[in-house]
């Protein structure tokens, strides 16, 4: 093999190293620079080496790799081929189709295209879209397929934990970080004649908020039932502070269902226990049944969550009335509803209409990101 | 393939990890760029091994900084040894010694109390491994801290002054992907993705790392472990658990798999109880009799969408 010309791989390099920024994978200057220092420390005749060199300097997760891989494909595939022979302007021409059709993965061919910008007309084609967790995120639940829960299993456990994670006003005795506690320290200090020889030291309280959630199972929400359920076991087994019911026509506890240490366990024991699973939906009659039945879980610091599309089949009156109770006797009353994510919903129904005026929060809960967007809600607002 | 990775891979499997190109080549340009390297992987594919492995091969110090969550710069970078302060002004009240030159003394090298990452800088000899084990655990300010001291390898002790790094030291972060780390650390340090081995890879750690074991227990082990986690889990088995299990099964003095024996120490295999539950209820018999039967790699193409069947939760 003849010499490389390294002013053209140079060249060649920064241009790759856009074109993997156009791509959203993390790189800065730096990082650049760091290619271009990789590249004289391997050997540049060996391809898979300098697939691999610049691969972990380009990618930060996982997903990233399928993108990079064909980026590498694309640019250098028919590059590495003409530094053997006839060299000049190998310009990184494999056919575009090609390599897109090759992969599977949404990608932007051009440099200066920002990934935000809006895709060409002509690159419109109905390509297979690569999911990785942001595509995801945006993505309906009714839309899911089964492969892909694993993701959102892994996601849900990040906003559950991110729930649990809000630092209480009170403060717990520590071994270590945190501040010095001056009560304890004095008071330690007196068997050393008044010298604070040990420092005790205290760190917040974890305060985990208290949640009662109750889920819509009934026909016209199937196919986001199971995965809400999912979320709601996340959220019960990260918080511990859970109450869960499902309804349909009538309402069942389903907190123990889900102690259980597999969701798919739980998920199958509450669709053969629950009697009226998919069937009709009398929201107000539910919710009366709740605070009949059920009214002791409730206290000014519970956060209540209903998961519901409000379309309800029973008396308006009831529901509103339900409502209205159950805001007064709880912290906040918040309602998801997957329909909010269509931008042409309003929330007519009259189940809906009647329910609104006492819900403090209303919020999508159709996609990843809805949930997560509810995460940080909790976070930040809860009393 | 490049010499120095070829070195490091050899390096490395004279300490009896079994590396692939992508571990050696990104090893390869830690060292080179002298970047942190940012490992992520399911738990128990040997993330942290290979900061165990890059300090036995380099001959040098490894200084282990595990995270956890409310870690704070005060355990990770140095405290004053405060029990001691205290008594050393004690015996000094009646002694004739100034303020000042107490306070010297007070607030002087003997007093301090190193932490990892400032032991990490002051290394003297040679470059330590510094490794940060479990970084997802720790929390997102600490992240930020880190970042600062990864940046400059410098300290600076209010009352003893700046410590810049003699060495810089090798970085080995890990992570388990619990939450996602910043973009800032992530662009800083060199990526590593680690995934459950192959079955020819897993079968070339077993035999580096239980040199007991004969080639067919071996095989037999790597296939069955390659169909089982073709099935989800609620604790899947990593290579650690694969060590295990292998030596259990020595211990037993097995060398193949007999169902008898497989039913009888699944526990080191799997840890939890519902994943046994589930196991169990298996046709572990058909399964083993039919790889004893045959060449253990093929079997694993052969089973696992038969088993990946059988154990689908219901």
């Amino acid at each position: 093999m003849s010499r490389p010309r390294y002013r053209d791989l140079k060249r060649n390099l920064i241009q790759f190293c856009r074109l993997l920024r156009a791509n959203e994978l993390l790189l800065g200057p730096g990082e650049v620079a760091d290619v271009l220092r990789a590249i004289e420390t391997i050997d540049i005749g060996d391809r898979e080496d300098v697939r691999l060199s610049i691969r972990s300097i380009a990618t930060s997760k996982p997903e990233d790799f399928p993108i990079y891989d064909a980026l590498f494909e694309y640019f250098w595939g028919r590059q590495m081929e003409m530094e053997d022979g006839r060299g000049e302007d190998g310009g990184p021409r494999l056919g575009e189709q090609q390599a897109k059709q090759q992969t599977k993965v949404n990608l932007n061919l051009d440099p200066d295209k920002s990934p935000d910008s809006p895709p060409d007309s002509e690159d419109e084609e109905s390509l297979p879209v690569y999911s990785p967790i942001e595509v995801l995120a945006q993505k309906d639940f009714s839309s899911f397929r089964a492969e892909e829960l694993t993701e959102i299993a892994r996601a849900t456990l990040i906003v559950a934990r991110r729930l649990a994670l809000r630092p209480s006003r009170r403060y717990r005795p520590a071994r270590r970080g945190g501040r010095i506690d001056l009560r304890r320290t004095m008071r330690g200090a007196v068997k050393f004649g008044g010298t604070p020889v040990l420092l005790a030291r205290k760190r917040r309280k974890i305060r985990k908020p208290k949640l009662v959630l109750i889920c819509d199972v009934s026909r016209s929400m199937d196919s986001y039932s199971r995965f809400l359920l999912q979320f709601i076991y996340a959220l019960q087994n990260t918080l511990g502070r859970v109450e869960s019911y499902v309804f349909s026509t009538s309402l069942h506890r389903v907190t123990n269902y889900f102690r259980s240490s597999d969701i798919y366990d739980a998920l199958e024991r509450i669709a053969r226990e629950v009697p009226d699973w998919s069937g009709g939906t009398r929201i107000g009659y539910s919710l009366s049944i709740f605070l009949e039945k059920y009214l002791d879980v409730l206290d000014q610091r519970t956060v209540v969550i209903v998961l519901s599309d409000g379309l309800d089949t029973g008396d308006p009156e009831l529901l509103e009335k339900a409502m209205e109770e159950l805001q007064g006797r709880s912290a906040r009353v918040i309602w998801l509803n997957p329909l909010l994510g269509s931008s042409d919903y309003r929330p007519l129904a009259r189940g809906m209409a009647s329910a609104l005026p006492h819900v403090d929060l209303f919020a999508p809960a159709h996609n990843l990101a809805s949930l997560e967007a509810l995460g940080r809600q909790l976070v930040g607002r809860a009393r | 393939m490049n010499e120095g990775i070829q070195t490091v891979q050899q390096l490395m499997e004279a300490q009896h990890y079994v590396t692939d190109r992508a571990i050696a080549t990104t090893v390869f340009l830690a060292m080179e760029l002298r970047k942190p390297v940012l490992i992520e992987g399911q738990a128990g594919v040997g993330k942290t091994e290979v900061a165990k492995v890059l300090s036995a091969a380099l001959n040098t110090e490894l200084i282990r900084l595990q995270c956890y969550e409310g870690l704070d710069a005060n355990s990770a970078l140095y405290e004053w040894n405060y029990p001691k302060q205290m008594l050393r002004i004690r015996m000094e009240e009646s002694g004739e010694r100034s303020v000042e030159e107490q306070e010297a003394v007070i607030f002087s090298r003997p007093f301090l109390l190193e932490r990892p990452l400032l032991r990490a800088i002051t290394a003297e000899n040679t470059a330590p491994v510094l490794l940060i084990d479990e970084i997802d655990r720790a929390d997102e300010e600490f992240e930020a801290f880190l970042l600062e001291v990864l940046s400059d390898f410098q300290v600076t002790i209010p009352e003893l002054g700046t410590i810049r790094a003699v060495h810089r030291p090798y970085v080995v972060l890990t992570s388990n992907r619990t939450r996602e780390l910043s973009d800032a650390l992530k662009r800083r340090c060199l990526y590593l993705w680690i995934d459950y081995p192959s079955f020819e890879k897993e079968y070339q750690i077993i035999r580096a790392k239980v040199p007991g074991a004969n080639e067919r227990l071996a095989q037999q082990v790597a296939a069955f472990v390659q169909v089982v986690r073709s099935a989800k889990w609620g604790k899947m088995p990593g290579v650690a658990e694969t060590l295990d299990w292998t030596m259990g099964l020595l211990a037993l003095h097995s060398d193949h798999l007999d169902p008898q024996i497989v039913r009888e120490t699944l526990g080191a295999l799997f840890k939890d109880r519902d994943d046994l539950a589930r196991l169990n209820r298996a046709d572990l018999e058909g399964m083993l009799n039919e790889l004893n039967g045959k060449v253990p790699q093929q079997w694993v193409t052969e089973a696992t969408p038969r088993f990946q069947r059988e154990l689908a939760p219901r």
